[in-house]
């Protein structure tokens, strides 16, 4: 028991080393790349970009950019949200990040929320009735809906929907300057998030429906399930309460992986909406090489992908106490 | 493991449609620059103009013919999925075999890398080299490859930790066979179909990724690809060339991605019993 715990202890603190040095290396990265740049950072940053600078700005520029010399520098400078200057929206990148993220979180969120739920539910009872016409037809649907990307899904619903329907808005995240009661605000902000979010859900969806599927397929067959049916237990509680929570880690300890990659998805989707996110921001930065922008923006949620799948990594052993960390 | 290839795969409704696909995608990539009728970077016809017998899908608003340039960003975008997909392959197997193998502390670092790797976004740094330093998108393909073995090395590994128990592969080493001989003619030959799903679903991701860094503009902007003709598209999306211009990229992304999709679930479906496609796919 004791061994047992100090294991864990030590499986832990070793997780939390790799995530640290993991994130070590985007911070040293994002610290460093900028530095190998022929010339110097101000020169490689302006030479490509629209504005002109006088003598007395361009010295100003390179002190500023100059003088933190040291990687801790630049820690701490991280950590006190001094993230550099963007020329292109003239304010600090902490301000513009603080503004743009709360939308990249409330679509991220609800779809993933939305997906994963209804993926998950829809898997367990999908598993039920294997076999039936109805499943087949489901999962071939859904293997489908897994080739397609999320820039055509994202486009057609923008075709449909907004241009020749006209159902909901094409671009941004709430009616601009509409002063308006909380609950009507709350209502807009739902009608604009209403496209891109039905363009992620159905990106992500899939994954989730055939994941919670194929894991409930293998669970159907253990021996526990066969008992429980003996038992005489009804149907719903056989399904839910025994084996549809197996089916539920899985899912979880694949969510992180899954994350790193499907952020690509969201930076595309808030571009073919307008959606003001920092997918947004970064394609923005990216169109005026505004590379303290881009060099934050990237840094930071990568350290905040970084931060989830820590803490999920850390919360499987609550959630399945069998795991027991192997790899 | 030990299936008859030949026997199940093609009674597979899926692996049929997506080999059919790759069939067609492969014809269309070999004979494409000889079956475009004009130059894609011809700028000298009249700007959105729409479909004519001369013009099959018409003409963006650079003055350039869509279905020439559509040839060509097809094999742009399938170029990088592939060299990119193979790196990975290629990377992830040796070091998956080498890290289940020799055990010990070289498997300890090198997993260890992997798991780092792993959590990290690619996207962002592939966003990060291309906004900086604006590398060739050969370059771009290899750092993608660089950031995607993980997943196929573990699956690699795993098995080569089963197959190292395995009697004949104990025969081999007891009749003097080294490391290197033991894995160049045990190992690596008996995990072939992994390497065709690793490979399937890598080249998938990356097709994605080009598509999606090339929407967002870090490639080179005359470089024909699906994701930037998307992108131009798009901004004229009011007007009436959606069927023209808009979706004949969609589509053709869309179909390459299937393909790539179709191919690994079924391979996955085929080869491993325990049904785990979707997690090779998204991880």
């Amino acid at each position: 028991m004791n061994v047992n715990s100090t294991h864990q202890i030590s499986r832990r603190l070793g997780l939390i080393l790799i995530f640290g040095l993991a994130a070590l290396i985007m911070t040293y990265l994002s610290y460093s790349l900028p530095r190998l740049l022929p010339g110097d950072f101000v020169t490689a940053m302006y030479a490509g970009s629209d504005v002109t600078l006088t003598v007395d700005q361009e010295a100003e520029l390179r002190a500023y950019y100059t003088e933190e010399a040291g990687f801790c520098n630049y820690l701490l400078k991280l950590v006190k949200l001094d993230w550099g200057y963007s020329y292109a929206f003239l304010t600090p990148v902490s301000a513009l990040f603080l503004e743009t993220f709360p939308w990249t979180l409330l679509l991220l969120g609800t779809a993933h929320i939305i997906s994963i739920s209804i993926g998950f539910i829809a898997g367990v009872e999908a598993s039920w009735r294997q076999g039936t016409r109805l499943e087949k037809g489901i999962v071939g649907g859904m293997t489908l809906l897994e080739g397609i990307p999320e820039i055509s899904t994202g486009v057609i619903l923008l075709l449909i929907f907004a241009l020749k329907l006209q159902w909901f808005p094409a671009a941004g995240a709430e009616t601009a300057y509409a002063e308006v009661s909380f609950w009507v605000r709350v209502l807009d902000i739902g009608h604009h998030l209403a496209l891109p979010l039905i363009t992620l859900v159905l990106a992500y969806f899939p994954g989730n429906f055939l994941l919670a599927r194929n894991s409930m397929m293998m669970i159907i067959k253990a021996p526990f399930i066969t008992t429980a049916r003996a038992k005489g237990l009804p149907d719903r509680r056989i399904r839910y309460a025994h084996a549809a929570r197996n089916a539920l880690l899985p899912l979880a300890t694949r969510f992180g992986l899954r994350l790193a990659f499907m952020i690509t998805g969201v930076l595309v989707v808030e571009r073919i909406h307008s959606y003001p996110g920092l997918g947004t921001l970064l394609f923005n930065a990216i169109q005026a090489r505004d590379l303290p922008v881009i060099q934050a923006v990237v840094l930071i949620s990568s350290l905040m992908v970084l931060a989830i799948i820590l803490a999920l990594e850390l919360v499987y052993k609550i959630i399945d106490p069998r795991i027991e960390y192997e790899r | 493991m030990n299936v008859d290839l030949n026997r199940n795969i093609f009674q597979d409704t899926w692996f049929l449609t997506g080999f059919l696909l790759a069939a067609v995608f492969t014809i269309t990539i070999l004979v494409g620059p000889m079956l475009a009728p004009f130059d894609p970077w011809d700028m000298s016809f009249t700007p959105i103009s729409p479909p004519c017998a001369k013009h099959l899908l018409g003409i963006n608003d650079g003055g350039q013919d869509i279905f020439s340039e559509l040839l060509f960003a097809i094999r742009n975008t399938v170029f990088f999925g592939l060299t990119s997909g193979l790196v990975a392959l290629g990377v992830g197997v040796i070091i998956g075999l080498v890290a289940g193998w020799f055990g010990g502390l070289i498997d300890m670092i090198l997993m260890r890398l992997a798991d780092v790797l792993l959590a990290i976004p690619a996207i962002m740094i592939l966003i990060l080299t291309a906004a900086l330093f604006r590398p060739s998108p050969f370059m771009l393909s290899l750092i993608l490859a660089g950031l995607m073995w993980p997943t196929i090395s573990k699956t690699i590994r795993a098995q080569t930790l089963a197959k190292r128990e395995c009697l004949h592969v104990k025969a081999a080493a007891r009749i003097g066979g080294g490391n290197w001989y033991i894995i160049r003619r045990h190992l690596m030959p008996e995990m072939f179909p992994l390497y065709l799903i690793g490979f399937a679903s890598k080249t998938r991701m990356a097709m994605f990724m080009e598509a999606s860094l090339a929407f967002l503009g870090l490639f080179d902007p005359t470089r024909k690809s699906l994701g930037l003709m998307i992108a131009y598209a798009v901004k004229y999306y009011y007007m009436d060339i959606w069927w023209n211009w808009l979706f004949p990229p969609i589509l053709c992304l869309s179909l390459l991605i299937m393909t790539l999709t179709f191919l690994a679930i079924s391979l996955e479906k085929i080869l491993d019993p325990r049904l785990k496609s979707v997690e090779l796919l998204s991880g």
